[in-house]
């Protein structure tokens, strides 16, 4: 029906007009400044042991962040359409690297674990690239398709057909067919992430995906269902750690039981809440962290939220913690008052991105959630990643440029 | 339908946002109050914990000093020496870094890279008490090598050095590997000496590496206090060395002894031979024992023995070994029967060689018997008998009470460490347990165990007008500073006998050493008083004795009193007159002089006369060797100069009659030298003709009348560099026959 009357394509340029959202503007700059000070006071201790260097981290950080400004300036300049191009070639690219990372040999020391692919100088991971292609795709995909997923619309499927057409009991709708798709592209991409040993990528992409779907509009039984599934899921791992890979299994053991510590997996987590308790309610001050001090090992990644509630104390991370859920709140604001569904589920799913991981993120430093490998976007050291994330703001602000904001 | 899916879209975007915000961050900020407020405090306190370094600072040890203040025991910096083996990279590193460390520390190769690859741990001690120039040259290895200062580290550290060795071992003591006293004053006045330690507190990073924090803290260390001793460093050099001369000239196992000041009761001398090095207090001193040590096959067996031959070198016996006193022990029971008025020294004994109590029969020394013979007499014959008569006078009871008012049943109280303490009934017998046999046996010093330092406080009160002290090593408490924090007061503990009958014993055994067993320790110019003992051990099968000499001088106002105790002597003489007493006399001459006590001389003596030396700095060179020559003296010019600017002897000191005197007429100090030649073996005109033509003095020692035997000992052996116109004593001993026959072994 929809194909019978085809919709006056809409012309896009190449660059998009209308101011930005000025309050996500000032987030994310607020955020980039800030991760870069106190990544650079987190790694400085560490670098100079390692390296000699106090700005050995700092240096490189601040390269891309650099840089990352122009991606950002040239990002939030260009209208977000021209990614609906873009949108299937990233996907295969993106299944083409996770094959690809599990092919390469990994880095020394870290035999287990098949996450990042090197070129040259730089080191990135594919997850990172595979969580964004799988916001762009499933935009693109869900804006093409919205209303079928929005009605009971029967499949126009060639295969499906054979059930439409008959008078037979079952039918096949265009939202079934659909959602199955979306799982079968997210339980691929998440098997692929799960191989490389990388359990929170692959929950983290698994939960970005499920919420793209709910977003879209696919019924809420499916969430309940779902949301169902995953406390049953939890609950059969945390009493029976061992279906897990072997080293996710003791994280899990030793989250549940606190005193459980062999070779010192608690260690990392120890150092942390160490950490939390010796900044109290103001820090002692930025710089002035002692756990940092190599007690907290690599304070520049993904600990480096301890450091920050040392430095900084409770009120200076909550003031962190505010900056972010503010970023959610005005990202999700832009996508609700975006101009068309792919802009709007776009921003959403950026957004929802960032949040998420760095709630993880600030669960797993305060010992509420299991230790897991999950970074803290725009503080944790890692030159490509930031690069990728300042890409998705600038993204957002692109998108933000046509919503119907009251603008600041 | 626009509509409806944008506000579908825009429900669902709520509901997604407020579930990251609430859920998401909820957890987060949970997770912050949780571990940062709630459990902050227990957190902070976990950190505090691993980021501290609470090191000990140790407190300097006091300094042990002598009386006269020459250091005998100091801690001065050292340095330790360690490995953190979780930093050192890789094994050729290790093995590279092991081979200098070994080389440098003279540690063993194979241990120093096991260390270095023990992965486990972070701090491994490779060698402590590291002097500086190791130090260094460990600083040197580290900044010449790069990445050797992540692994090997330097602390500070202590060590204890004892600048004369061997010099009074038994009585310093030496301390173990963490700066504890383990025996002698080290041990016995640990806790003073110690100090109070400080604390370093500092905060750290897990490498254990110092970094800068608020919480860092000091406390300093409190030095321990030092101590100056009532040793007199001369005085303890003339009592070792005549000790350790005696062990080997008579091949005896040991020899001890001690000096004690009459009055004070501070003892100036305190000797067991052979001793050891404080600076190497784990190496067998004794070549015989080691050798023995060696032949054991078995490694147990020989390490249990050389733990006990350790412990054996260790031992100040003066204090912690026990004997059977012998016939010294007859001036006790001559004082206690004219204290209570049962015996005076002009009464009339007959001896007849044998005494019998109950079943048993007591012989005396001389089988034959002395004869008719006065109390006093008893005492220079050393008569049994006539002991056995005067004890049963007084009676078990009394008998007891003067043995314990002369400290024989209670310790000294010595400030030293592990005096032996008498047990009555078990090392002596006491009143109610003293039945005649008992009683006959005690009368001449048997069947009692008492340690040396008893019996010379035993016989000291006799010198001191019957006035028992408390000896006591440690005259004076020093702070760091050297202010002095506490005098010992000299402490009386009982009047035991009248000072009349502690004269008239004074007497008598001044008689033993004129005319009676203790001839040997004859002094010329000076009165001694003294008794000799010798005693069957009983603890060995074979026949071992001790011969053993306490007495004191001058006797009409004594100074000194003097103990030697000569332990198995194996070269044919066993009696205390023989062995001990020559040894005694050595001392108590050079004691005496040192002490510049104006020597009396009897008519016999007048040839034998020591002179003080006069004044010549000053004079002309020629005038004074004229003046100087005519009095008699051997003169010696050292260099052309034309007046006397240095004399040795200086002015002042005791010389013998006819000595030399070394005139200095260049330099303004006495600095020649000339080696000691053998003066043993020689008649004392020989001696005196040898020492003259070396430049040297002669004092001789021994028994008084009678110089045609040959010398038996020096007091500073051949070879020795000594100042020109020092003074060596050179010891006869008696070689007629006298009234003591060695045949029991009783008695002398």
């Amino acid at each position: 029906m929809a194909k019978q009357k085809a919709k006056p394509k809409q012309k896009h340029g190449f660059l998009i007009r209308g101011g930005l959202d000025i309050p996500f503007f000032m987030i994310v700059i607020a955020l980039i400044t800030l991760g870069l000070i106190m990544m650079f006071s987190a790694s400085s201790s560490y670098s100079y042991y390692y390296f000699n260097d106090s700005f050995y981290y700092f240096k490189r950080q601040l390269v891309f962040a650099i840089l990352g400004l122009g991606v950002l300036a040239v990002m939030s300049s260009v209208d977000y359409h021209v990614l609906k191009k873009a949108a299937v070639p990233i996907l295969l690219v993106s299944f083409a690297l996770l094959v690809a990372v599990l092919l390469v040999p990994p880095p020394a020391g870290f035999e287990d674990f098949h996450r990042w692919i090197s070129l040259g100088p730089v080191t990135f991971q594919p997850s990172e690239i595979a969580k964004f292609a799988i916001i762009l795709y499933f935009a693109y995909h869900m804006d093409r398709h919205f209303k079928e997923i929005n009605s009971n619309a029967l499949s126009d499927a060639s295969w499906a057909q054979g059930f439409n057409q008959g008078r037979g009991l079952i039918k096949i709708r265009a939202k079934t067919v659909h959602m199955m798709w979306y799982l079968l592209i997210l339980a691929v991409t998440c098997a692929l992430v799960y191989k490389e040993n990388h359990v929170s990528g692959t929950l983290l992409i698994f939960a970005l995906g499920i919420m793209m779907m709910f977003l879209a509009g696919f019924n809420y039984r499916w969430f309940v269902v779902a949301a169902v599934a995953l406390v049953v899921l939890v609950i059969v791992v945390v009493k029976n750690p061992s279906i897990l890979p072997e080293h996710a299994q003791p994280r899990i053991l030793s989250w549940v039981d606190k005193d459980y510590d062999p070779l010192g997996v608690r260690w990392q987590t120890n150092q942390a809440i160490y950490a939390i308790g010796s900044g109290g309610f103001f820090g002692v001050g930025l710089g002035n962290s002692k756990m940092k001090q190599l007690y907290v090992s690599e304070p520049q990644n993904d600990f480096i939220f301890s450091i920050i509630c040392e430095e900084l104390g409770f009120v200076g991370a909550l003031f962190i913690v505010i900056l972010f859920a503010l970023l959610v709140w005005r990202g999700f604001l832009i996508g609700i008052k975006a101009k068309d569904i792919f802009g709007s589920l776009l921003a959403m799913g950026i957004v929802f991105q960032v949040g998420l991981q760095a709630a993880l993120n600030i669960g797993v430093v305060t010992d509420v959630l299991p230790n897991t490998g999950i970074s803290l976007p725009f503080f944790s050291y890692g030159g490509t990643s930031l690069l990728m994330l300042i890409f998705e703001m600038g993204v957002v602000l692109s998108v933000s440029r046509t919503a119907k904001l009251k603008k600041i | 339908m626009a509509r409806k899916t944008d506000r579908k879209l825009q429900d669902r975007a709520y509901i997604a946002m407020i579930l990251t915000l609430v859920l998401g961050f909820g957890i987060g900020v949970f997770g912050m109050i949780n571990t940062g407020l709630i459990h902050g405090e227990e957190n902070r306190r976990k950190a505090e914990s691993e980021q501290l370094s609470d090191t000990v600072v140790a407190a300097r040890r006091g300094t042990i000093y002598d009386s006269n203040m020459n250091i005998l025991a100091q801690s001065t910096d050292a340095w330790k020496i360690y490995v953190n083996p979780k930093e050192v990279p890789d094994e050729e590193t290790a093995k590279k870094a092991a081979s200098s460390l070994s080389s440098i520390l003279d540690v063993d190769y194979d241990e120093v890279l096991t260390d270095c690859l023990n992965k486990k741990r972070s701090y491994i001690v490779l060698k402590s008490k590291v002097d500086f120039n190791t130090k260094q040259l460990i600083e040197k290895l580290r900044t010449e090598n790069k990445g050797y200062n992540r692994f090997i580290g330097i602390e500070d550290d202590v060590t204890r050095f004892y600048p004369y060795d061997n010099f009074a071992s038994t009585v310093i003591g030496f301390t173990g590997s963490s700066d504890k006293g383990m025996s002698g004053l080290e041990s016995a006045y640990n806790t003073k000496l110690t100090g109070l330690s400080g604390r370093n507190i500092t905060a750290q990073n897990a490498k254990q590496r110092e970094i800068s924090s608020d919480f860092a803290t000091y406390y300093a260390a409190q030095e321990g206090t030092s101590l100056q001793l009532t040793i007199d460093n001369a005085i303890q050099y003339y009592l070792d060395s005549a000790l350790s001369n005696a062990v080997e000239t008579q091949n005896a196992t040991y020899g001890y002894g001690i000096v004690m000041d009459v009055k004070t009761g501070a003892i100036l001398a305190m000797s067991s031979q052979p001793d050891y090095d404080l600076n190497d207090p784990y190496k067998i001193s004794k070549a015989d024992v080691k050798e023995e040590l060696d032949q054991i096959a078995n490694d147990d067996e020989r390490a249990k023995a050389t733990t006990s031959a350790l412990f054996a070198q260790w031992r100040n016996r003066t204090i912690t070994d026990t004997y059977e006193p012998g016939s010294v022990f007859k001036c006790i029971t001559a004082a206690a029967g004219i204290e209570e008025g049962v015996v005076t020294p002009d009464e009339m004994f007959v001896c007849g060689g044998s005494y019998k109590v109950k079943d048993i029969t007591y012989h005396c020394s001389n089988r034959r018997g002395h004869g008719s013979e006065d109390f006093t007499t008893s005492l220079m014959n050393s008569c049994n008998p006539i002991y056995i008569q005067v004890a049963q006078r007084l009676g078990s009871q009394k008998f007891s009470n003067y043995f314990e008012a002369f400290g024989l049943g209670e310790t000294t109280g010595v400030d030293l460490a592990a005096e032996a303490a008498p047990k009555p009934g078990v090392t002596y017998y006491t009143a109610d347990r003293m039945g005649p046999v008992e009683l006959a046996s005690s009368s001449f010093g048997q069947s009692f165990q008492v340690t040396p330092i008893q019996v010379c406080t035993a016989i000291n009160a006799i010198a001191n007008d019957g006035k028992l002290v408390q000896p006591y090593i440690v005259a004076r408490e020093l702070d760091s500073e050297g202010n002095v924090v506490s005098v010992t007061k000299p402490t009386v503990k009982r009047q035991v006998v009248s000072k009349l009958t502690a004269d008239t014993v004074t007497q008598m055994m001044v008689e033993v050493v004129r005319n009676g067993t203790a001839k040997n320790a004859t002094v010329t110019g000076y009165k001694v008083a003294g008794k000799t003992g010798t005693s069957e051990k009983l603890t060995t099968a074979t026949e071992d004795y001790i011969g053993s000499f306490c007495g004191f001088a001058p006797a009409d106002d004594p100074e000194i009193s003097v103990i030697i105790i000569i332990d198995d002597p194996k070269s044919g003489s066993f009696t205390g007159g023989k062995t001990a007493a020559p040894v005694a006399a050595e001392v108590i001459g050079n004691t005496l002089r040192y002490l510049n006590i104006e020597p009396e001389y009897g008519d016999d003596e007048k040839t034998q006369q020591d002179v003080k030396t006069p004044s010549v700095v000053g004079l002309s060179a020629a005038a004074a060797q004229e003046s100087l020559s005519a009095s008699g003296y051997t003169v010696r010019v050292i260099g052309d100069g034309e007046k006397v600017k240095a004399q040795y002897p200086e002015a002042g000191k005791l010389i013998p009659q006819n000595g030399v005197i070394v005139l200095y007429t260049k330099s303004a100090k006495a600095s020649e030298t000339v080696e000691v030649p053998n003066l043993t073996g020689l008649t004392v005109s020989q001696a005196r003709s040898t020492a003259r033509a070396a430049g040297l003095n002669v004092e001789i020692v021994g028994t008084s009348n009678d110089f045609t035997g040959a010398s038996y000992t020096q007091s500073i052996s051949k070879g020795t560099k000594v100042a020109l116109g020092s003074t060596v004593t050179v010891a006869y001993m008696t070689t007629t026959t006298e009234m003591e026959i060695e045949d029991t072994g009783n008695a002398d």
